[in-house]
């Protein structure tokens, strides 16, 4: 196959059959009690330098608890990969944890586009279609799969695609290299103990993310019996030989929302909005973060009964969430 | 004396591209003033309008009023035909099966390639960094007709993009195609606070077709940092009527996040 066009930028690739002999050799498949805190999840399946990918954003269903956590645990250069970085991209970036970022859209606020521009963070523009199928590749077991975008556009100079020669139409078609991450975070609706999860509402990439990635830590709003997923295969999202950690985290994805369990937080995303410098974002990272223990913790003294019950009474729409 | 109707840029925005929608199509649906287009559109215009967004919502009929952040939550993806994830959904894009795109532009060049990434500088040491393609590039590259919306000012209408971010029609006809992007697809019309370009068949070029009543053609491109062409026959485009105002202000966006902007008159 002929190479029409690469650029020359670093990515994380694994070969197949590497990740092939992993899954082999390191996924148990038995069904067995994964059910942690937080921290001991994070502590046990996080380390420095890893990969890390998530489902959705700040803003809806995002694994926020768990991110705190992690910059709790004050893990270092971490490569992030997600679609939707939106306050994630800058909290982790504000608290030293990510020095690459695989984008998506990058978003919110100006200090994580200031970040950017003083080198602070190291920035891969892949696109959002371009991430999910790199993802589609980890989980499909390929080196790479081809598509018909990113062609023509800067994007491609500064991501690692190539634009090879297709073998049947003889057209030039973009490649994007399959992603294999070390760790992915998913916030769902309902878990059993052993990992088998189930996300009501659509979703970015959760079943490509959870198969293609070494490590699978999920947090829960509700754990439930794992006779309720055998009642009913049709609404699994995630078996549990995907899933390494369970972690029971009500309020996991504040401020953001959980689809017709509670609603987005706005004036807390405001005060995410509104940190431009780094005086503000240390001052967010210890109020929120540092200068709790953990969770619990947080929900319990930063953001009170009295929010929640607010948040839960705002999420009047259910139809379609089961 | 000509009754004024007063507006904001953004307003103007909206309801010239909710006209533009075409009743029964697909529509793929950007973040930001597109999301709220689709709403206005579909109350008003086009109520058979297939909406998708890249998070897979398949056909949602959004709430009102329009929750700011919503993102993927139960506002935008309520009542949908289907729900899935993203790779789905740009399936449906990359197959041919969506008819119009909307997206926002940092910047805009002749050929209607859209700059979205950062301003100035360098890709590594830019002066400006902004959020980049998130799925625009997929929706410029796959969707049959795009719809660009950016507000007119005369530096976002640069020669060449600082960084070509989502496809237009690159450098000119049959670029896109030699390119290997999907055959008969590019930007069709740019819909901005002043007026409403096309794309001139032969060289691809934007050209001026319509301005807002009370304007002059020769007004709306003086401050243009490129030339567009401007078609022989400029149309009047209404300013937005009692009934999109009303609406927009008080049923889809009452808390005015997304609706305000530069205050701006025209004749009713």
């Amino acid at each position: 196959m002929r190479i029409l066009k690469e650029g020359e930028i670093e990515y994380r690739f694994e070969h197949p059959d590497d990740f092939r002999r992993f899954v082999r050799d390191k996924r148990s498949r038995k069904p067995e009690p994964k059910l942690h805190p937080a921290k001991e999840a994070v502590s046990a399946f996080v380390s420095d330098g890893d990969y890390l990918v998530y489902d959705f954003s700040s803003l809806t269903r995002g694994p926020q608890s768990l991110i705190r956590e992690v910059i709790r645990q004050r893990r270092k250069d971490l490569w992030i990969g997600a679609e939707f970085t939106l306050h994630e991209s800058a909290l982790l970036t504000g608290a030293g944890c990510a020095t690459r970022i695989d984008v998506g859209f990058l978003g919110y606020g100006s200090y994580i586009g200031q970040a950017v521009c003083e080198g602070k963070v190291r920035v891969y523009d892949w696109t959002n279609g371009g991430i999910s199928l790199r993802l589609l590749a980890g989980a499909r077991g390929v080196p790479f799969l081809p598509t018909r975008d990113l062609l023509g556009s800067d994007n491609m100079a500064v991501s690692a695609a190539k634009v090879i020669e297709d073998p049947y139409t003889g057209l030039p078609l973009a490649a994007v290299p399959a992603l294999n991450p070390d760790v992915a975070f998913l916030h769902v609706h309902q878990a059993d103990i052993y990992g088998d999860a189930r996300i009501f509402g659509t979703n970015l990439f959760a079943l490509e993310a959870a198969m293609a990635s070494h490590r699978v830590i999920v947090s829960a709003e509700e754990i439930v019996e794992p006779e309720e997923f055998r009642k009913d295969p049709m609404r699994t999202t995630i078996p549990y030989f995907l899933v390494d950690a369970v972690v029971h985290a009500p309020f996991g994805a504040y401020p953001g929302a959980m689809p017709a369990r509670y609603e987005i937080d706005l004036p807390h995303i405001d005060i995410l909005n509104g940190i431009r410098n780094e005086e503000q974002m240390q001052k967010y990272l210890h109020d929120n973060i540092y200068s709790v223990a953990d969770h619990e913790e947080f929900l319990d003294r930063r953001v009170g009964a009295a929010k929640m019950k607010e948040l839960r009474g705002k999420a009047t729409i259910v139809e379609g969430y089961r | 004396m000509t009754r004024m109707v007063e507006f904001t840029d953004t307003e103007f925005m909206i309801a010239q591209g909710a006209r533009l929608l075409e009743d029964g199509k697909t529509f793929f649906v950007g973040w930001g003033i597109p999301q709220v287009v689709a709403i206005l559109g579909q109350k008003l215009y086009v109520p058979n309008v297939i909406q998708l967004f890249e998070f897979g919502a398949i056909g949602p009929q959004s709430v009102l009023p329009f929750v700011r952040g919503t993102m993927g939550g139960p506002q935008n993806t309520y009542r949908s035909l289907q729900w899935l994830n993203m790779n789905w959904a740009f399936a449906y894009s990359a197959a041919g099966y969506m008819d119009y795109g909307m997206l926002g532009a940092l910047q805009v060049d002749p050929y209607g390639n859209i700059n979205s990434t950062f301003l100035g500088g360098t890709y590594r040491t830019p002066k400006r960094r902004f959020a980049g393609s998130g799925g625009g590039n997929q929706v410029a590259s796959h969707c049959w007709k795009t719809i660009i919306v950016i507000r007119h000012e005369g530096r976002r209408f640069v020669p060449k993009v600082d960084f070509l971010t989502s496809p237009g029609y690159l450098t000119g006809p049959g670029a896109r195609e030699k390119a290997g992007l999907p055959a008969g697809t590019g930007p069709y019309r740019v819909v901005t606070s002043k007026g409403l370009f096309g794309f001139d068949d032969e060289t691809k070029r934007m050209t001026l077709l319509a301005v807002l009543r009370g304007l002059d053609p020769g007004e709306v491109v003086r401050d243009m940092a490129f030339r567009p062409l401007i078609s022989k026959d400029i149309e009047e485009i209404s300013p937005p009527t009692e009934e999109e105002l009303h609406l927009l202000r008080e049923e889809i966006d009452p808390s005015r996040f997304l609706i305000r902007g530069e205050r701006m008159s025209a004749p009713a």
